[in-house]
Order: C-alpha cells, then structure tokens, then sequence
C-alpha cells in the first residue's frame, strides 16, 4: 500500500507553518510501500499531528491524504478498522495502554484481534529480547515510562502491516536497550517486507533509512 | 479477546438497572404469552364444541316482530339489499331464504285411533340447508306423496305435552310417525287439492314444518294468493361460528333475532376478547418501556467506557467486533428470561389442561406454536433495538 499525501496541512498549524519549508506540509508526497522513512523534527512543528493524521486519529487538516486509491476523508470505520489490524500498525508516543489490564494482556488483545500471526509464546520471547519479563504480568499502569513503551513495541509487532508508524519510539529508553528495540523492529519489518515511518528530534543510526525528510 | 473486552469494557456499570429491565421485560414478555396462549387456548375450546361433528352450525334469522311493527306484516320481510349485504358478511357461509306457504293447509288424521285436524303452513328451504339425508325428499309434479320434515320439538310437544294430558292418547315413536299417512288438504283461489302427506325426518336445525321446495312454489303458483314479488320473511344462515361477536352485534344493529341459545356464548367471548386485549396491552407498554430502559442502558455502558472504546477503535478493533461483544453481554441474559416464561407458561398450561378435563373441556396439554412464536418475534424485536442502539453509538465513538 502506498501513502500519499496532497497539500495536507493540520488547520491549528496552518500560521505557523506559512513561513517555513517543509518536506511534508503543503507539498505533494508518496510513501511507496517498503520505504523506511525517518521524519526529523524539532519541538512543535507536528510530529505527533503527522502521524495523528496518517493514522487518521484526527482530521483537522487541508489537502486530502490517500491510502492507495481510497481518501482517509471518505473511508468507513469498517475498512479502517481492517487497514489498522492488517496492513498499518502504530507505536503512539503517549503509549496508550489500558491502564487496568497487565503488560501481557495489553499485548495479548493486539495478538488476538486479528487472526494471529505469532502464538502466544512469543509474547515472552519478545519480552525476553526487551529485557521486560519481569513486569509482563504487572498491570500496565504501575509501570514506568520505559517499560511502556517497550510494551507499545511488542504490541505493535504482533499483527501483520506494511507500514509501522512510529512516534518518538524510544524517547524513554537509554541506549542498550534502544538498540535492542531497534533491532527487533528491524527483524519484524524486514519479516513482513515492510516500510515505516518514525519521527524523531535528532539524527540518529538506529535504524537503517531509504528516506530522510525533515517537517 | 472477549475476556479482554470484558476487563475493559465495564459492563457492570448499572447492573441494577439492567436487572430491573430485565425482570420488567419477563414480565411483559409473560404477559403477551399469556394473552396469545388464552386466545388459542379459547379458540381450541370453541372449536371442538362447535366442530366434533360439523364444520358448520345454521341459524334461522328473522325480522324481530315487536309492538310497532306487528301490524305491518310486509315490512317485516328482507329485501335483496338485506340478503346481499348479509351476504358480504365474513361469518356468513351461505344463506338462503325460506318461502312461506300462500295458501291454507289442514292436516288430518287418516286413522280413528289418533284423530286429530289442524290449521299448518309450510315453509321451504334450498336442500342444501337441509340436514335429513333421505331419498324420499322429493316433489315432482303429480307424485301422490308429500314429504314433510318436522322440527324434533314437536314430536317432544306431542309426546310429553300431549300425550300426558288425555289419558287416551298413546305416545308415538319416531318410526311410528313416519309410519302414519297424514291427509294434508291445501286450498286457495277458490281451488282446494288433497294429497297424503308423510313425515320423513325430524330436524333440529330449522323450526318449521318443511315441504320440499319444488311442491311450494308449484303450490303457491296455483293456490297462493297474489304478491307483487315473493315476500322472504326468513332466511337460513350457514356459519362456521355462531358465537362470533361480529355476527351478534350484526344482528343487533340490523333488529333481526334468531336461536340465542347458539349466539349466547358470543357474551363469554367477548369478555375473553376483552381480557385477552388487556393483558396484551398492558404486555407491550410494558415491552416498551424495558426496550427504552436497555436502549438506555446501553448509551450508559458505551458512554462510560468512551475512552477505552475510543483506544480499542483506535488500535484496530471494529465496531463489527465490538457490537458482537457488547450483543454476548446484554443478550444471553433476554434469551434466558425469555426460556423462563415460556416455562412458566408451558406449566400453567398443563396444570390449565388438568383442571379443563375435569370440567369436561379439552384443551391441549402443550404449549401453543403461537405462544413459541410470539416469544421469538419479541426477542427479534430485542435482539433489533440492542444492535441498532450498539451501532449508532459505537460508531458515533
């Protein structure tokens, strides 16, 4: 599935970004599918908005923004539940986890959804990899920053997708354990054939990039 | 991934209420049941009164003769408008008139051992109405025999009336009576003819003393005083069901009277109409009201776990899945209810059955089909009002 994007920017940023360049806002481009995309952004300039809008979280934007053929304005909630269990999967930088039920569980429900692809022992076997063994069986709200996030990872590796979004996907790990999550989503996208697209402040070499854009 | 639904989606918000609708919905749904199984439970009764031997019950209907009319004997006879319009009617069969005699008529008695003369008339019916099956039921011109079917009343008359007051009369037999030769002597327009006559059944269907039809109208072409058009003062009416309310309150309306004994039980059954339609009215207000209170009660549900339906939307869940687990929530405890009252229904219905038999009325043991189907029509109804509300607001999130 290729993303393409036509002159979309967010309303509520619409002054703002009237008087800078952007590879993204207000300019015509496609994500073809397989592409591994790093947006660099500093503070402010949209990053979550951008992946709000290519998730369809929100829809407070101009221009008009396609998943192939279809316009995301028009789509149905059907069709969309069916492209975010099989074809796009998303890490969001406020993590959202239920709060009420344990790590494995909040895991468990994204494996379930669908048609599993893993069974049920992959869930420790990532866990393991991520170093979060000992928390899979807390509930997910009295874990820290870190540990969600690394929960949101797994979870958002346990269903089948061309692209995986992601949001500032270690903004809460140091740097062991950054490269080890970097190196599983590496082996997961590589699996499925897959591109994604991660925003972040800096530069960085965690993953390899075929596109580096700057919003 | 419903155990995990069932964590996040809390649908023990309002269990209370969703108990009391659903003990309001037992009721109602017990109330409808109830209605639908006396209805047929009613209708079973009636039938297998009315239809062991016959498909079908007569009614002899006439103008009802009161103080105003009585002097105006013309009036009181139906027009083609009346029979058509009877006619029309959904109680009705069929109908046909009855021809009275124009001219006069005596009988005699042949025999020295039971004398009797009388001033008669006869009346004709169409042989379809007729219920004496006997080949001798017939006329044709010059035949010297005259069939005549009295009603079974007379004989009784005779017999315990009669008979008892002079202490040398004897008491007849049917067979006998139709052994005796009757002289029946009829005259008018200045002519008179003599023909023996001879009961050949005796009806309780029609009380009048029948000839057959073709020896009235050639007797009354050649005897009868002058009509403008034959007058029809009676008609028989072939009915499936003379206690219809409909076929009452016809009579009543149009001031024509006939055999009460067979319309009485239309009163019962008009007060089990009544009952009936209560019970049901109250049923589905009843039903309503615990439709709104589920409808309701499902906005809450939703309401209150917006946003874990928002994040499960969110993270791919479709509102296919989500109604499906809301519908495993609400609906299950319906079918149970619903599996309760046609329970109790089906075991008020045996014990009715019992105590039915030993008041030497039938009525079937089992629960009515109706009954089974009314209780599937108001949980499709359910099952209709649960989806339409779990959609609308689940895709509203």
């Amino acid at each position: 599935m290729n993303i393409r994007l036509q002159q979309v920017v967010p309303i509520p940023l619409k002054d703002t970004l009237a008087n800078r360049r952007s590879d993204i806002w207000n300019s015509d481009v496609v994500f073809t599918k397989g592409d591994r995309v790093k947006i660099k952004a500093p503070s402010g300039t949209g990053k979550t908005t951008l992946i709000h809008i290519l998730y369809k979280m929100r829809h407070d934007y101009s221009g008009e923004l396609f998943y192939d053929q279809s316009s995301l304005r028009t789509i149905n909630a059907d069709t969309l539940s069916n492209y975010r269990q099989q074809t796009i999967s998303i890490i969001l930088q406020d993590m959202r986890l239920f709060g009420n039920l344990t790590a494995r569980e909040n895991i468990e429900l994204k494996r379930v959804m669908y048609k599993p692809i893993y069974d049920d022992k992959m869930v420790d076997t990532m866990a393991a990899r991520l170093g979060i063994t000992h928390i899979l069986n807390q509930s997910a709200a009295t874990c820290s920053y870190g540990e969600q996030q690394r929960i949101a990872i797994i979870r958002s590796l346990m269903q089948p997708f061309e692209w995986l979004m992601m949001d500032e996907p270690f903004s809460h790990l140091d740097e062991a354990n950054t490269a080890k999550a970097a190196e599983l989503i590496n082996e997961e996208c590589k699996k499925r054939n897959a591109g994604f697209i991660l925003t972040d402040l800096d530069e960085d070499s965690n993953l390899e990039y075929s596109r580096k854009l700057t919003l | 991934m419903n155990p995990l639904l069932k964590k996040i989606i809390r649908s023990g918000v309002g269990r209370v209420r969703f108990i009391m609708a659903t003990i309001g919905l037992g009721v109602a749904l017990l109330l409808i049941l109830l209605a639908v199984q006396t209805q047929v439970n009613f209708d079973d009764l009636l039938h297998g009164k009315y239809n062991e031997n016959e498909t079908a019950d007569f009614l002899v209907i006439n103008k009802e003769v009161n103080k105003e009319n009585q002097t105006q004997k013309d009036k009181n006879v139906f027009s083609d408008a009346d029979i058509a319009d009877f006619k029309k009617q959904s109680f009705t069969q069929s109908i046909g008139p009855l021809t009275a005699t124009r001219f006069g008529v005596t009988l005699q008695s042949y025999s020295n051992e039971l004398p009797f003369s009388t001033d008669m008339s006869f009346e004709s019916v169409p042989d379809e109405f007729i219920d004496i099956k006997s080949k001798d039921w017939k006329w044709e011109e010059g035949q010297k025999d005259l069939p005549i079917i009295i009603p079974s009343f007379f004989l009784d008359l005779y017999n315990f009336g009669m008979a008892q007051s002079r202490e040398e009369l004897p008491q007849i037999s049917p067979e006998a009576l139709m052994m005796i030769s009757i002289k029946v002597t009829i005259s008018g327009n200045g002519q008179s003819l003599e023909i023996p006559g001879h009961v050949i059944g005796m009806t309780d269907r029609i009380n009048s003393v029948l000839i057959p039809e073709s020896f009235m109208n050639w007797a009354n072409a050649k005897f009868g005083y002058q009509q403008q058009q034959p007058r029809i003062t009676r008609v028989v009416v072939k009915t499936q069901d003379p206690s219809d309310p409909e076929l009452t309150n016809y009579l009543k309306e149009k001031k024509l009277s006939t055999n009460e004994d067979k319309t009485r039980f239309s009163k019962a059954r008009t007060a089990v109409n009544i009952i009936v339609k209560v019970l049901a009215g109250f049923g589905i207000i009843m039903l309503l009201f615990a439709l709104l209170v589920f409808s309701l009660f499902i906005q809450l549900t939703i309401a209150s776990c917006k946003t874990e339906i928002e994040l499960l939307i969110t993270l791919g869940t479709s509102p296919g899945q989500l109604s499906r687990f809301l519908m495993k929530q609400f609906f299950p405890a319906n079918v149970l209810i619903m599996l309760v009252c046609a329970a109790i229904i089906a075991v008020l219905q045996y014990a009715a059955c019992t105590w039915l038999k030993s008041q030497n009325m039938y009525v079937s043991p089992w629960i009515s089909w109706y009954t089974i189907a009314a209780a599937m029509a108001v949980l499709a109804m359910v099952w209709w009002v649960y989806r339409s509300t779990i959609r609308r607001y689940v895709n509203a999130q």
